[in-house]
């Protein structure tokens, strides 16, 4: 017994880097929502960036660590207590046996994540520990945590701790700004609507979790109504349904889809489809060709610099 | 037949033939063309539909232009026999007695034996998988047999259900919604995590239905 869940919150998954390339076979790449919160929670506590940590949504967890150990928040701003007293975000913290951490509900972002130096014991489906709950694969039986589960460390060798500057955290907001490129059914989107996307902020409706978020604000329609056949979609992308409000996938999205596909996040703003609240503003904005690769290798230089082998 | 090779994004090409329903020729070359881009190693997700291909990448290691040029390099090599080599042919049995076979039967205007007769009668190729882990979307139904999906999805489709959207036919791998018309059902288990090869079928295999 080494963590023990008193309340397992709003959604708490166990999340890693993911299993990507299987999407032809029905199986989202799933992962930490917010890949870039999850790596610095992880670099803090000296685990490599992409070991198994806790992801929580909204919200609402409370712990109870049965051995002393290391553990860093990052992501969502919430207040962290542990016993009652408010414990740091972004900076590893020593728990002792005993003590007891809650997280309040966020108050800007989504979803935290709290890694533990040594890493989290779960269950491994084509190389990932991730959790999917759709089809209940990794993770602590492919579920979300419950009151009464006890989660393992996978080691508890003694790691090196590190820091991260405070003005090279991410500030996260209520309102997501998303840079995007045109998807592969933009043109067909009418007129109107390809001004208004990238102009009036949408609004995440409650119907946002790890597989997307349907947005509400101005009719994004197309110029004809379109019967088209099921094709690959892919996270990150926003699809435009006949009924004017779209939607947009996430890690746990569905790897097919029938409805066009308007735009697409660019992959340096990927991690940031993780912190999208029921109730956020969503906005969005057009990256130009050549300014994509540009913001990328820019955020892959300062933050692989930061954290050994991370990329966005 | 010439697809257009389209930016999905930053970081995904998409290749898209314009057809009218299935085409078995465009099929092949999208399951051939999977093969070899899946062989470079290059992409993070390869994922054949029915009338496009997508492919995604890591856009820090390899730029939007390279990637377009490696698609098209690869659809210039794809020869008609590539597709043909590769695929299993996997036999299903299944129970047709789906809680649509009669509305399926009215629509045809047939008796549910000759419904049953068509469905099993042709091999299906596995165009797509998706939308859940283990759903095999096959290739085009007899005619008769296409009928349109429920116009409200029913909330709880078992794994295991066979059904018909239009001129597609399909299995579930997974318990999920679904709005497709039930006309049967198989034991054979489509996804299961715990076993060697959790999925029965693969894109580019081919399925025969078994009448059980």
């Amino acid at each position: 017994m080494t963590i023990s869940v008193l309340n397992g919150g709003t959604q708490t998954t166990v999340q890693d880097a993911g299993r990507p390339g299987f999407r032809h076979l029905g199986i989202p790449r799933s992962g930490a929502a917010d890949r870039l919160s999850f790596a610095i929670a992880n670099h803090l506590v000296g685990n490599p960036w992409d070991a198994p940590a806790l992801e929580c949504a909204l919200g609402g967890l409370h712990l109870r660590f049965d051995r002393p150990m290391v553990i860093a928040i990052s992501g969502a701003e919430q207040w962290a207590q542990v016993n009652g007293m408010n414990a740091p975000m972004n900076r590893a913290v020593a728990v002792e046996a005993g003590d007891i951490l809650t997280l309040s509900y966020a108050r800007e972002g989504c979803r935290s994540y709290i890694a533990v130096a040594g890493g989290l014991e779960a269950t491994e489906f084509m190389g990932s520990q991730s959790t999917y709950m759709p089809a209940q694969l990794g993770g602590i039986e492919g579920r979300a945590l419950k009151a009464g589960d006890e989660v393992e460390r996978a080691s508890d060798t003694p790691t090196t701790t590190n820091t991260i500057p405070a003005s090279y955290l991410p500030k996260l907001s209520n309102h997501i700004v998303l840079r995007a490129r045109s998807g592969p059914e933009w043109e067909l989107l009418d007129a109107h609507s390809r001004r208004y996307l990238f102009t009036t902020p949408f609004i995440a409706t409650p119907a946002t979790d790890r597989m997307g978020s349907r947005l509400r604000g101005d009719r994004i329609v197309t110029k004809e109504p379109l019967a088209m056949t099921s094709g690959p979609l892919l996270p990150g992308t926003l699809q435009c349904p006949p009924d004017g409000q779209p939607i947009l996938a996430l890690a746990d999205g569905h790897c097919t889809g029938g409805y066009a596909r308007g735009l697409h996040v660019i992959q340096a703003d990927q991690w940031l489809l993780g912190q999208i609240a029921p109730g956020a503003k969503v906005s969005f904005r057009r990256a130009f060709e050549a300014e994509a690769p540009e913001i990328l290798r820019v955020r892959n230089a300062v933050w692989s610099a930061i954290i050994p082998g991370f990329s966005f | 037949m010439n697809p257009r090779i389209l930016n999905y994004g930053d970081h995904a090409v998409l290749v898209h033939w314009e057809v009218d329903g299935f085409d078995a020729a465009v099929s092949d070359t999208i399951h051939g063309l999977a093969a070899r881009l899946r062989a470079k190693g290059a992409f993070t997700e390869v994922m054949p539909g029915y009338d496009s291909l997508v492919v995604s990448f890591d856009s820090g290691a390899m730029p939007l232009s390279s990637a377009r040029r490696r698609v098209e390099d690869a659809l210039r090599r794809v020869g008609a026999g590539d597709a043909k080599t590769q695929g299993r042919l996997i036999e299903i049995a299944v129970d047709y007695s789906g809680p649509d076979m009669s509305a399926v039967a009215d629509h045809a205007g047939m008796s549910e034996t000759a419904v049953i007769t068509a469905h099993s009668a042709r091999d299906y190729r596995v165009c797509m998988m998706g939308f859940i882990p283990g759903f095999a979307f096959l290739s085009e139904v007899d005619p008769r047999l296409a009928m349109p999906r429920h116009a409200t999805p029913r909330a709880h489709v078992p794994a295991g259900s066979v059904g018909i959207a239009n001129w597609q036919t399909g299995i579930y791998g997974l318990d999920s919604p679904g709005g497709w018309q039930i006309i049967g059902r198989t034991d054979s288990v489509m996804f299961d995590a715990s076993r060697k090869q959790p999925f029965l079928v693969e894109a580019g295999d081919r399925v025969r239905f078994v009448p059980a």
